[in-house]
This record gives structure tokens, C-alpha cells and sequence, in this order.
């Protein structure tokens, strides 16, 4: 067991874990933040992705007891206020969403991409977003919503 | 004209999708919910001679554990022929049946349990090729249907002996198809409760046909259907492939609900997945073909083969589509089809986007281009000599007169939006300049038949619901797969009744209260449920206006016109004033009038018989055309595809950005089936066990793609829309077949076009043998899962060099250690000395740079004076799996590893690197070249941390060039990488020379032969030449016998070439 201290979507928290679990089990087991999703466990598919201190990261390779101190963003805190961000407003409106299960980890890789790189060139979005599998959308009604949030 | 059908509009379950509040069927967590895990068997095919569950029940937390024996009802389920077993009795018949389930108190205590069930098995030998099963004296799979062929469908037409005998010409052609993998994003999971109301279950999950789901759930427990309660959850796609498998698992889920009396949820992992997931039918079709001299078909005969793995699931059903489509859209005078579904021991094969369409258009598609080089047309004018017309007659006798024949429309379209005569010109000429890369362009077009055809019933059913504030709930018996139905039924109902999209809530919905809708399948969502969805508003519309006709002086609803929720009329009287849809409802309501209703479509009538394979099969058929255009390299074998242009008659567009939608998507599961998506099952054993093997696009292998939507308003459908889901998968990889033909000026008669087949014709695969397969491997750990891990994390490297011994297993970034973890036994203790201070500094010297082993790559790519002076080492770095693993992935893990295909060896390597060992005790240095002994062996010992690397400013001006080759463009596994670097003296002959090779021989090396051969002369392309032989034999001696030599020898060789080249393009571009 590990105790560890650490910010998630702003807010700190103190838990005690077993060093066996992944970043992604105690958000989505521990703390009820289902947003985050479990695709391949490998992290070859980017839907567990979220944000750690700064960096778009797989939460299936993260352990919990790696945690300490860092500051986790997950899908969860992007809607502030119940007002969507212009990304997720701009997902709705280019159909970059249809079985919305890579959602919440494309979401997240496109926001610290912006988050760092707030006019990114194409082939910028399309390396920030290489490690998040699509299997709906082809794609390119992706790469034109994150496109058109760097042109604002 | 139409307010809101037609128009872009946002998805209606877009809001909890973005957000992350969707509910999917693994955020389901009920009260008192047990975790289950499947026990899955061992081997492919075999007896089982005794399951000992002793073991599992011991252990605390297991609640239950079921098998064959205790299966209340049916104990063989199927769609069409009930032979699958959801648990398997005394036999196994592929690697994805299960022997048991356990329900335990948490989900590692029921994969332990699992694990902990012994079985023993007689292995038989399996039989893993259909061509095999097929045999007379083949060993039948399920003697009890007494023959391998699971159905046969024959279709007769004319004569064709006598048209071969009349043709001018007569071809034979093989063509080969391969297993397909679905690869949603989301694994499987279903989720079932005791209804205490029912005694029955409710079930929830990743469902895509709620109602075949209840049908099966019922058969298996004994029960009613109205004790079954389908309530789903938010599907993370399915591509027809959460079907029967999510009836499997529910089945299981249920059977343990009963035994505990509390909920129980099944959830997969990506390996669990692919293991036990149906997938697409791999087709063998041979077609033997007549024509004349001027491409006019006379006489088609086609034999096919479909692979049914373990069980026939809707193998009925998706040959049958093949059989009626396999000619394609072309008229021609004599066919001969027949059409097998054979049982083997490989993954069963069922429902996958496309539906026995997309094999047979790759192959006669392919046909269609080479018997237009035949006779010296183009691809264009074969198809027009021969392709269906307005009253064409199908190779089912079936006369076309009741749609647009629109096949002309569509290849005119597709010609002139990809501008392909420009094109022609455009690729011919580049591909004269001799360059390693060819371009190439080609078309492949189909017809579909909309809907289910004579499959079966075709119906389904809507609930429209007007409230009393003139808001509506819609409801459906068809399901939101992700495709964008629910926004589609509820703009339909919106422009029905005239209101604002904003009014209507799509509900979500319950087997429990909404009649069988059939299922969502065979693209019928819209041209159905959009049928049923108007015909449920239209009889609210009339039941409202009958309230409001007087009011409004007129005396037929078409005198009104119901528009952003005003109800006026078409001759406005100055004395009569609109009303508001709000307000007519209101008035229906204290009128007593309901305006509720059931909405239902059935489909006009079909016909098939079974002996002549003749009839009318579908009522309606959408036309489509696509254009593809690629670069392969004539090196490698890699192909891109640069554009898809995607022509689709879609009868009419409901709602442009979902329809859209489905061709970009459609299309890009097109062009994995064609070039990536190599599912590799070697006697009956999966080897592409999760995403890093079994490769989808990547947002890098998609470039572009241009949906041209045409309408051709169909009669039958809502609007006019016909389909569109379908038809954007099945035409691409004869598209892009077609295209490779004009590149290379090969044919190629098997898809997917991996990097060995388009080098060498064919594919190569790591050798397994059946011995292999029937060994009962015993290994504890079935499902790979992180668990039994003990980590500390000391504060200080002084301290971690103090703890560091043989017990532990250093972490670091982690990316690579956890997926190893994953697949290990024993318990493992872990040392993270990933926030390790001492080792996350990049420092700069005079002479030299030092990365602290901890310092994750993306820090390293951003470093100003590594990209400066290093660019090999970046460019490599950069290619390191993705953005998410090289923000944790570092440097030291990368070479600890010692995986052959590790980026970051080779630049260290060409740069001199050194690479710093600590221990308790000191430390030493060892040049980079020296530290990987071979495959995942270093000088590394028990006590030592690596902690960072030292290396040297290049004291020369370095040329250089490195080239890396994976089957994708992003996240991949090497599969062959190149870096060389060359100075030259005053005298431009060559100084230095360092060529560092990566995933060719059992560690990434300088391949010093070669750099001394070049040394001292001039870089020309005579001497680059002259490297060919003794890399050849280098080679040859060094990995000549292993089984991917014959690919990786010669495309090396030319990587190497090139990257010399490259240089001396540089030098020649400096002087």
C-alpha cells in the first residue's frame, strides 16, 4: 500500500492505494471518474489519456504510487461552470464524435496540445494526436475541430 | 424544402459524450455488484477430460462458479442455427470458447479463480484452413449437423458453359481475403440484475441488438422474453460486432446472477476481446470469367469459400449477401455462383460492417480492371459497357425499375471530383522520374441492397411522444451505435410535426417498453426506423390537426403548412391567425386526443429461392464509386494512401455532418482491411493479441478524404434517404488494389497488402506449429492484468543504489515494464526511481551533453542544443511509440529494455554515446555499442542503475540520414530502421563513416564492414553500389535463416542505399 498526495482537477486528495493500481483504476475505481476509459490496457490506444502535470499521458502506464505530488487533469474538469470549452463545442460542431468512447482521451491529448501550443500547425495536432485510436470518425472531422480551436 | 432534414446538425448525445458523463457499460456499478472473469480454454480444438474447480472455490471472494452442467435452458445458442456454446461440455472448438465463469467479490479475485481452474484436456487436431474442411474425409467439427459446410447457396442463371463457350476470352482468378477485427474502441462488457418484478434479469451493457440479446439471454435461463429487460448503455462501437458475443457474455452473466441473487458484470480486456470476438469471414473466391474482345461480359462462374470458424453465427446471413452482390453491378447473361460457409477451429466469423460485401468486391472489382487491360479499355469503359443501367437485370433475375440505377451518376461523379483523367497524367509521369516511390490511382464501384433483404422480417418500431407542453420524446426498438441515429429520428420527427430540433429528446430505451425493433444492422437504421419514426408523428400530426382544422377554416391537413413550431395555413386569411404548436397541443390535450403514438415500418416485400438463387432480393439498392489514390514505396513495400474519393448515392442526406461522418470513418476501415489489418491466427492461436499487433490507422495513416454525396430520392425511404454505413467500407481495398496495379504494374490478388506482400507477392509469418498449438500451456496468469506488484520509491539515488539488488525490477517512465507486468506470474517488486532528481537533468558541457536516464523524451526532443547537434538522435526519439508515451517513456528505459527494436539505440551508437553505470560502490561507463549484449541482454549488473548518458559534440562536420520503417506512420513496433553518418577530409573523400542498423540483427550495430569498405573513397552512386554484395552477405550470414530475412535483407540493403544516397544528395546540394 502506498499513501499518496496528490491535485486532480483541482483539488487535492489524499488516498491510501495498493501498489498494484494504475492511475487509471483510481480514477475510475477509486474516485468515480468514469470519463476516463479503458481500451487496450497497453497503451497503444490513447482512451485513457489524460493530463499530469502538464503532459498528456496513458493513465494505464501510470501506477498509483507514482503519483505523489502531481497534478492530474482528467475529461472531467474540462467543462467548467456547465459550460462546455470551445474544443468540446468545437468537437460537437465538426462531428468529431460518434461512439464518443475515444472522446475523453482525444479530448485531453488535443487540450495540453493547446494548452502548451495554442496555434498548432497541422502535422503539430497530428503528432499530439497519433497515440489516440479512432475507430469512427476516420479521423479527419477530428483534425479539423482541433484545427479550427488553434485558429481561434 | 426541408427546415432541418438536410442540414448539419450537431449530435443529440453529443453533450454527455464531451464531457465525459456518458454512461458506457464498465461505468455501470450496481449495488452488491459481483466481478466475473471467464476461464477460457487452452488449446483451439480438444476434449476436455476433466475441469478441478477445487482450487478457485476455495478462494475467498468467489461467489460462484458455473459451467455447462448448470445452465437452466437452452444450452446451445445461435442466431440462425443454435450450435455455439456460451459454455463449452466436453469439447473446445476455438481459443475464444469458455469452459467456466466465475462471479467473485472483486474483479482480480475472479480472474484469480479463473486462473486457478485445472483443466485437462485430449488435444484433436484441429483443422485450420477451410479448404481443408471442406474435404470429404475431413473430421467434422459438429458431427451433429453431419457435414463442415454450414450452408451453401447456389445461384443459377443462363448457361455458363455455353457463355464460355461463346466468349472471346476466358479468365480464372484467385483471390484471398483475411479475418477482420472490429476493434472498437470500447471492449466488451455487459452487466446483469435480478429483477425482482420480472424473476427474470435486467441487462445492461455494450449492447448492439438489444432484442437478439433478450431473445438469447431468455432461451439459455428458460425464461420468458418478458422476464428479459434490455436496457443497454452507451455503445462505444460496434461495426456489427458487439452481436453475439455480448449474447455469450450476458448469457454467462446472467446464469450468475441467478446462482448469487446479485448483479454481476463481464468486462473485457483488449486481449480477452480479440481472443473470444467474432470477426470478418476470410474468403477464398475463385472466379472464372468470359468476355469479349470489346470487355462485354458473357459468362461469370464463381466459387467461394467463407471461413465459419468454430460456429455458424450469421455466416447464413452474410454469404447469403455475397451471393446475391458477387457479380457486382454489371449485367451479365450467364452466373454461376456457389457459395460455402465452411466450420473450422479459427475465431468464428460473423457480422462486421460491409457483410460478405466487401471480399467480393475487392475480387471482382480487381477482376473488373484486369479484363479491361485485356482488351485495352480503361477501368472506366469496362464498367460502362457492362454496368447496370435503369431496368438492368441482376444476376437474380431481379429487374432494377423501381430506383434511380444511379451506377453511371456515380463513376461520372467519382471521375470528376478526384479529376482521375489529370491524375492519370499526373502519376504516369511521375512515376517515369525513377524515384523509390510510384504513385498510383484506381476506382472500384458496387451496388448494395438496402436493409435486410429476404434475410428475414424486416420491420421495426418507434414510440413518438408529444407532451402536454409540446415537447416530444422519441423512442426506438433500433439502437445508437455511435453512428448518429438518434439525431437522425430526432430531426425526422422534428421536421414532421414542425418543430424546432430543441423539442425532441431521444429516450433512452428498453426492450421492456418499446416492441422488437429488430436489429441495427445491414445499414437499415434511417431508411427503417425513419420510415417508422413518420409514420408515428404523422398520426400525432393528423390527430392534432383534426383538433385544429376548424380553428383554422380548412378542411385537409395539406391545406396547412407546420413550421418552427407554427401551424398556418398554406392561403393565409387575414382574420386567421397560426398556431403555435405548444398552444394545438395543449387543446389536443383537454380535447381527450392522444397524441402518442407506436410508429412502425414494414418492408415492402422480397422473394428468394433457395434452389436457383433467384428473386428480388432487396427492394431498394444504393450505388457507390470510390477513387483511391496512393505512394508506395518501392523499397519497402509501404503503401499511403493520399486520397479516397468516396461517391455515394445515399438517396437522400438527413443529416449532412453525420452522414459525412460515416464515409470518413467507413473509409478508413476500408483502407486498414486493405493495407494494415493483418489478424494473425496461426493454428487456431491468436498472435495479435491486443492493438500493438493488430494494427488500426492512425490519425497519421489517414490523409484525405472526400465525401460527394448524391440523392437520388428513393421511394421506400424516409425523405427519400436510402443507406449509407455500409457502402463507404466495402470499396476501398479494391480501390486501392486497382490503384496498386498502376503503380507497380502488378496485380495483387490478396488483401491486406501488407509490407512483405507488395515487396515479395506474398506475406510472411513467424512460423508456429500445430504442436504449438495443442500444448496445454498451463500458464497461470489467462487474462494479462497489473496486479501483485510491490513498489517502494526511494528520495534519493543514494538511497535507491543502497536498496538496488536482484528483488527488484527498476521503474522508471514505466511504458514498457508495465506491459510486461501485465503478462507476468509472479509477484514483482518494483524500485521507482522515476522522480529521482539526480536522474532528470539534461546538463551541457564544453564537449558533451549528459541526459539524466529519467528524463522522459519528449524533454529530450524540446532540448535546443540536442536538436542542434544530434539530429539523428531526435528524429529517432521522436518516432518512440506516441506523444503520451514519450512524455513518460525516457531514455534509460529504452535502452535497459534492449528490445531489438529500440529507437533510441542506434543514434547513441552513431554519436559515441557513453552510457554511465551506478552502483552502491561507483560507477563506470560503457560505450553505447557495448551495452546491449543481444535481444534484451545488457552489461547492466543486479546493482547498477544506469543513470545517464554522455554524449560527445560531434568534432566534425557529420552528413547524415536515417530512415525507420514501421507498417503504420505513428506508434509503431520498428520493424527496420537505418542510421548513417559520413565526414569527409579536405580531400571530400570519406573521413568518418558510421552506419548503425536497428531491429535487423539481435541488436542494433554498426555495420563495420561497410563502413570500412567506404572509407577513404569518394561517395558516388557507383560506390554506393558497390555496398550491395557484402551487405547482402553480412546479412545473409547473420539472420539468412530467420523466417523475416527474405523481406528484411533486401530492404535493408535499399535503406541503406537511400540513406547513402540521401547523403550524397546532401554533399552534391552542399558543393
Amino acid at each position: 500500500m502506498a499513501k499518496i498526495k496528490f491535485n486532480i482537477n483541482n483539488k487535492d486528495v489524499q488516498l491510501e492505494v495498493k501498489d498494484s493500481l494504475r492511475l487509471l483504476d483510481v480514477l475510475r475505481d477509486c474516485m468515480g471518474l468514469t470519463g476516463t476509459k479503458e481500451g487496450c490496457g497497453i497503451g497503444e490506444c490513447g482512451a485513457c489519456t489524460v493530463i499530469v502535470n502538464g503532459d498528456a499521458v496513458c493513465s494505464c502506464l501510470v501506477l498509483a504510487g507514482q503519483l505523489h505530488g502531481a497534478n492530474v487533469e482528467t475529461i472531467e474538469n474540462i467543462e467548467q461552470n456547465e459550460v462546455l470549452s470551445k474544443l468540446q463545442q468545437l468537437f460537437l460542431e465538426h462531428g468529431a464524435i460518434q461512439c464518443g468512447f475515444c472522446t475523453p482521451g482525444m479530448l485531453m491529448s488535443a487540450k495540453a496540445l493547446l494548452d502548451a501550443n495554442p496555434h498548432p500547425a497541422e502535422a503539430e495536432i497530428k503528432e499530439a494526436l497519433e497515440g489516440n485510436l479512432c475507430r469512427c470518425t476516420g479521423y479527419i472531422p477530428i483534425l479539423n475541430a482541433v484545427k479550427a480551436a488553434g485558429s481561434e | 424544402m426541408h427546415s432541418i432534414i438536410g442540414k448539419k446538425v450537431t449530435r443529440v448525445d453529443g453533450y454527455e459524450k464531451v464531457t465525459g458523463k456518458a454512461v458506457y457499460g464498465d461505468d455501470i456499478k450496481l449495488h452488491g455488484m459481483l466481478y466475473a472473469a471467464n476461464r477460457y480454454t487452452d488449446i483451439p480444438a480438444g476434449k476436455i477430460k476433466k475441469i478441478d474447480l477445487s482450487n478457485a472455490e476455495k478462494m475467498d471472494g468467489v461467489e460462484a462458479i458455473v459451467l455447462f452442467k448448470d445452465i437452466p435452458g437452452k444450452k446451445r445458442i445461435g442466431p440462425i442455427r443454435q450450435d455455439h456454446y456460451i459454455l463449452v461440455n466436453d469439447e473446445v472448438f476455438y481459443c475464444g470458447d469458455v469452459i467456466a465463469a466465475v462471479a467473485a467479490k472483486t474483479k482480480e479475485t475472479a480472474y484469480a479463480a479463473a486462473d486457478a481452474i485445472e483443466i485437462e484436456y485430449e488435444p484433436i487436431e484441429g483443422i485450420f484452413d477451410p479448404a481443408e474442411a471442406v474435404k470429404p474425409d475431413a473430421r467434422l467439427i459438429h458431427p451433429e449437423f453431419k457435414s463442415n459446410i454450414v450452408v451453401h447457396y447456389p445461384l443459377r442463371k443462363g448457361d455458363v458453359e455455353k457463355g464460355f463457350g461463346e466468349s472471346e476470352n476466358l479468365i480464372e482468378r484467385v483471390y484471398r481475403t483475411g479475418f477482420h477485427e472490429h476493434a472498437y474502441i470500447e471492449p466488451e462488457t455487459v452487466t446483469a440484475a435480478p429483477d425482482s418484478t420480472t424473476k427474470g434479469y435486467k441487462i445492461y451493457g455494450s449492447i448492439q441488438n438489444p432484442f437478439t440479446t433478450r431473445r438469447m439471454v431468455a432461451a439459455f435461463m428458460g425464461l420468458n422474453l418478458n422476464q428479459i429487460n434490455i436496457l443497454g448503455s452507451t455503445l462505444g462501437g460496434s461495426f456489427g460486432g458487439k452481436d453475439d458475443i455480448i449474447n455469450c457474455m450476458a448469457c454467462r452473466v446472467a446464469l450468475l446472477s441467478k446462482i448469487t441473487g446479485k448483479p454481476v458484470k463481464l468486462t473485457y480486456t483488449r486481449e480477452e476481446s480479440i481472443k473470444e470476438s467474432y470477426k470478418r469471414h476470410p474468403y477464398i473466391l475463385n472466379y472464372k470469367v468470359g468476355f469479349n474482345n470489346d470487355g462485354k461480359l458473357k459468362s461469370m462462374k464463381i466459387e467461394i469459400i467463407a471461413d465459419s470458424g468454430a460456429y455458424s453465427s450469421q455466416s447464413f446471413f452474410v454469404t447469403w449477401r455475397s451471393v446475391v452482390q458477387a457479380t457486382g453491378p454489371y449485367e451479365i447473361e450467364n452466373v454461376e455462383t456457389d457459395i460455402r460457409a465452411v466450420y473450422t477451429n479459427n475465431s468464428y466469423t460473423a457480422a462486421f460492417r460491409g457483410f460478405g460485401s466487401p471480399q467480393i468486391i475487392f475480387a471482382k472489382e480487381s477482376l473488373m480492371d484486369e479484363i479491361a487491360a485485356i482488351c485495352k479499355i480503361s477501368p472506366l469503359e469496362i464498367r460502362q459497357i457492362n454496368g447496370f443501367k435503369q431496368g438492368s437485370i441482376t444476376a437474380s433475375g431481379q429487374k432494377l425499375d423501381e430506383h434511380t440505377v444511379s451506377l453511371g451518376e456515380v463513376i461520372e461523379k467519382a471521375i470528376e471530383k478526384s479529376t482521375y483523367n489529370a491524375k492519370l497524367d499526373e502519376y504516369h509521369k511521375k512515376n517515369e522520374t525513377g524515384s523509390r516511390y510510384k504513385y498510383g490511382i484506381g476506382l472500384a464501384c458496387s451496388y448494395r441492397g438496402c436493409s435486410l433483404g429476404a434475410e428475414g422480417t424486416d420491420t421495426t418500431s418507434v414510440i413518438v411522444s408529444v407532451q402536454a407542453d409540446g415537447s416530444v420524446y422519441v423512442l426506438a426498438g433500433l439502437n445508437e451505435n455511435g453512428q448518429g441515429m438518434r439525431t437522425t429520428f430526432c430531426q425526422v420527427a422534428a421536421e414532421v410535426l414542425g418543430i424546432p430540433l430543441e423539442k425532441v429528446a431521444f429516450l433512452e430505451p428498453q426492450t421492456a417498453t418499446i416492441p422488437d425493433g429488430g436489429p441495427t444492422v445491414a445499414s437499415r437504421a434511417t431508411l427503417t426506423g425513419g420510415n417508422a419514426v413518420i409514420d408515428g408523428a404523422l398520426k400525432i400530426k393528423n390527430a392534432i390537426f383534426n383538433v385544429i382544422k376548424d380553428e383554422l377554416q380548412v378542411s385537409g391537413i395539406d391545406e396547412t403548412i407546420w413550421e418552427n413550431g407554427m401551424i398556418s395555413r398554406i392561403q393565409p386569411l387575414p382574420e386567421i391567425n397560426p398556431i403555435s404548436f405548444e398552444k394545438a397541443v395543449e387543446k389536443s390535450f383537454k380535447a381527450g386526443v392522444n397524441v402518442s403514438a407506436y410508429g412502425w415500418f414494414k418492408a415492402p416485400d422480397v422473394s428468394w429461392h433457395e434452389e436457383t438463387g433467384q428473386g428480388n432480393a432487396y427492394f431498394t439498392y444504393v450505388y457507390g464509386c470510390q477513387v483511391a489514390e496512393i505512394k508506395v514505396d518501392t523499397y519497402t513495400g509501404k503503401i499511403e494512401v493520399l486520397k479516397v474519393t468516396a461517391v455515394h448515392d445515399v438517396g437522400k442526406v438527413i443529416n449532412r455532418l453525420g452522414i459525412e461522418g460515416q464515409v470518413y470513418g467507413g473509409v478508413a476501415q476500408g483502407i486498414g482491411y486493405a493495407i494494415l489489418e493483418d489478424f494473425n491466427i496461426q493454428n487456431g492461436i491468436i498472435k495479435s493479441e491486443n492493438l500493438d499487433e493488430y494494427l488500426i490507422p492512425t490519425i497519421k495513416d489517414i490523409h484525405e478524404i472526400e465525401p460527394v454525396l448524391i440523392e437520388n430520392s428513393d421511394k421506400y425511404g424516409p425523405f427519400g434517404a436510402k443507406v449509407i454505413g455500409e457502402p463507404t467500407l466495402e470499396l476501398a481495398s479494391a480501390a486501392i488494389n486497382n490503384a496498386m496495379k498502376f503503380a507497380t504494374g502488378k496485380y495483387f490478388y490478396q488483401i491486406p497488402l501488407t509490407l512483405e506482400r507488395v515487396f515479395l507477392g506474398k506475406n510472411l509469418v513467424k512460423p508456429s506449429r500445430q504442436s504449438e498449438a495443442v500444448r496445454v500451456t498451463h500458464q497461470k496468469k489467462h487474462t494479462p492484468r497489473v496486479t501483485d506488484i510491490a513498489m517502494v520509491t526511494p528520495s534519493s539515488l543514494k538511497k535507491a543504489l543502497i536498496m538496488i539488488s536482484e528483488d527488484y525490477k527498476i521503474i522508471s517512465g514505466g511504458t514498457d515494464i508495465i506491459i510486461e507486468l501485465r503478462k507476468r506470474n509472479e509477484t514483482k517488486k518494483l524500485l521507482n526511481i522515476f522522480q529521482l532528481k539526480e536522474l532528470k537533468k539534461i546538463k551541457k558541457t564544453k564537449d558533451e551533453i549528459i541526459i539524466g536516464s529519467a528524463v522522459p523524451i519528449t524533454q529530450i526532443l524540446s532540448h535546443k542544443a540536442i536538436k542542434k547537434n544530434f539530429p539523428i538522435l531526435v528524429e529517432a526519439c521522436s518516432l518512440i511509440g506516441s506523444k503520451q508515451i514519450r512524455n513518460r517513456a525516457t531514455l534509460g528505459g529504452n535502452i535497459v529494455n534492449a528490445a531489438p527494436c529500440a529507437d533510441s539505440v542506434p543514434p547513441l551508437i552513431l554519436y559515441d554515446a557513453r552510457i554511465t553505470l551506478q552502483s552502491k560502490n561507483g560507477s563506470r561507463e560503457i560505450p553505447a555499442k557495448d551495452f546491449i549484449i543481444e535481444n534484451y541482454k545488457t552489461q547492466i549488473k543486479p546493482d547498477e542503475i544506469l543513470t545517464s548518458f554522455v554524449i560527445p559534440f560531434p568534432k566534425k562536420k557529420f552528413y547524415h540520414s536515417y530512415y525507420q520503417l514501421g507498417r503504420r506512420n505513428a506508434v509503431n513496433i520498428t520493424r527496420i530502421s537505418i542510421g548513417a553518418m559520413i565526414a569527409l577530409d579536405p580531400e571530400k573523400k570519406i573521413e568518418d563513416c558510421r552506419i548503425v542498423s536497428g531491429s535487423l540483427f539481435d541488436r542494433p550495430k554498426n555495420i563495420s564492414e561497410i563502413e570500412e569498405l567506404l572509407k577513404g573513397q569518394e561517395l558516388k552512386e557507383i560506390l554506393i553500389n558497390e555496398i550491395e554484395q557484402p551487405l547482402k552477405k553480412i546479412i545473409d550470414d547473420a539472420i539468412g535463416k530467420r523466417w523475416s530475412s527474405e523481406y528484411k535483407n533486401p530492404v535493408f540493403i535499399n535503406i541503406c542505399k537511400d540513406a547513402l544516397h540521401d547523403i550524397f544528395m546532401k554533399l552534391k546540394k552542399k558543393k
